[in-house]
């Protein structure tokens, strides 16, 4: 009799923890809060379209390289360089971290850098670079690293998106 | 006089139950186990933990208990394995091309760390199939190594180099491209929606970017993301990746383009999502029929709490 109340009261027990596995319940949003730019930056580039993205294993980053409508026309239908006058690209590097949902895939972490390389509307005048670094994000001094850094941007190609 | 009538006629009930019990036991349709062809080649603790919780479903070994040789549960485990080994069989998986390999055991792995596998009916009456935390970190040092980095690959770099003058060089000139077997059209402005997550993949090498159609951008600033809203569509698409000399890994070979389009009524049969995908810089679509979004599902249903979304999105694009 023993034996068999103890079932009973198993099989109860595991149908309701069962049920309990099914029920909907709400979960909270799953919205990257920590990969949020924050701090004041000339332009948001979140709101601008892509023209290409990477990743450094070695240093552990993601960037993904954005540009306003001049900018992503120009790269998305030319090979050839320098971008047309008022061509804004803006690069955006993040931390890397595991994907709490995928085992095999890693997703962004906090934004380390934005960079902004603009194009001027006169001739012979050389591009501008701008770099913010930080939480929140701040502008750094121009340094002589910087014509290495626009080159870097501007070289690359646009992602095929067919 | 009517207890005696009584207990004859629980007497008659219960012989007649045993009868059909019985009765069920001769109709039992045996599960049927074809020989092991291919099994899967990995080390002996990786085996030991995949035969402890996986084999009794997705081989052709079934270690069954007694409880699940007798009808009608027996039915239910026979249909249950059938449908398993559709999905993944241990003991035929060396058929597969390498890649594929990996990428079912990536997907057993995920299954697991989801807690969808082994499923909740099984692990009930079968408490020893669990996977151990250290069991699945043991599955996951086997499948992607501390040290592993990829290197440059100039095979791969031709053909995406080939692939990147053929498409800069069309113009805008949009390609002729088929619908889905499900009947979803492509949608090609995708490429002009809002990013909203990027990731990169060490289990299948690729990079990806997930665009966000305006009601996707406008649910994310407003955290209405779970549920979607109808008219809610991402797209994901995926290249391979390029490492560079600098040991840079770039976009290389564009490989697909998927989608997920919200529409609860629409899409109630696959769980109010319309799942679409294109292979290849030709668009070619995906899957020989409609039955292909059976693939998207089952990859989808451990992510139930979240409206069946993977992609963690980034807010800010307002």
């Amino acid at each position: 009799m023993k034996t068999y109340r103890k079932a009973l009261f198993v099989v109860c027990v595991s149908a309701i923890v069962s049920l309990a596995g099914c029920s909907n319940k709400p979960v909270a949003s799953t919205i990257n809060e920590q990969a949020t730019l924050t701090g004041p930056l000339p332009y948001n580039p979140l709101a601008w379209r892509v023209i290409t993205s990477s990743v450094n294993e070695h240093k552990a980053t993601m960037s993904t390289l954005y540009g306003n409508d001049v900018a992503v026309a120009y790269a998305r239908a030319n090979e050839g360089r320098p971008y047309p006058s008022g061509s804004v690209i803006a690069l955006v590097t993040w931390s890397q971290r595991d994907d709490p949902h995928w085992f095999g895939a890693r997703i962004a972490a906090n934004a380390q850098a934005v960079e902004f390389v603009s194009f001027p509307s006169a001739a012979g005048v050389s591009p501008a670079y701008e770099r913010y670094e930080g939480a929140p994000l701040a502008r750094v001094a121009a340094n002589e690293g910087d014509v290495k850094r626009i080159d870097y941007l501007v070289s690359q190609r646009a992602a095929v998106t067919p | 006089m009517e207890s005696r009538s009584n207990a004859r006629i629980l007497v008659w009930l219960a012989a007649a139950a045993l009868a059909v019990f019985v009765a069920l036991q001769l109709v039992n349709p045996r599960l049927y186990s074809p020989p092991v062809t291919a099994e899967l080649q990995a080390p002996a603790e990786v085996k030991r933990i995949l035969k402890t919780s996986c084999f009794s479903c997705h081989s052709n070994e079934p270690q069954l208990l007694w409880f699940d040789r007798i009808a009608p549960a027996s039915w239910l485990v026979a249909s249950d394995v059938y449908e398993a080994r559709r999905h993944l069989n241990f003991s035929e998986i060396g058929k597969l091309p390498a890649a594929q390999q990996k990428a079912a055991l990536y997907e057993a792995v995920n299954m697991i760390q989801l807690d969808a596998m082994p499923l909740k009916s099984y692990t009930l009456m079968h408490p020893q199939a669990r996977v151990s935390p250290e069991d699945l970190a043991v599955l996951k040092d086997y499948l992607h190594p501390a040290e592993s980095v990829t290197a440059p690959d100039e095979a791969m770099k031709a053909t995406a180099d080939a692939q990147y003058t053929a498409w800069i060089h069309a113009g805008a000139a949009p390609l002729t491209v088929q619908p889905a077997p499900n009947g979803i059209a492509y949608m090609p402005d995708y490429k002009n929606w809002k990013v909203i997550a990027t990731t990169n993949r060490f289990d299948n090498k690729t990079l990806r970017v997930i665009f966000g159609n305006d009601v996707a951008v406008k649910a994310i600033a407003e955290h209405h993301t779970n549920p979607w809203p109808d008219g809610t569509t991402f797209a994901k698409a995926a290249w391979f990746q390029q490492v560079d000399d600098s040991g840079e890994t770039k976009i290389g070979a564009f490989f697909q383009v998927e989608f997920m389009t919200k529409d609860a009524r629409k899409y109630a049969s696959t769980e109010g999502w319309g799942f679409s995908r294109w292979r290849g810089a030709d668009l070619k679509p995906y899957g020989k029929n409609a039955a292909f979004t059976n693939e998207c599902t089952g990859c989808h249903a451990p992510l139930r709490h979240n409206d069946y979304v993977y992609t963690f999105p980034i807010a800010g694009q307002q």
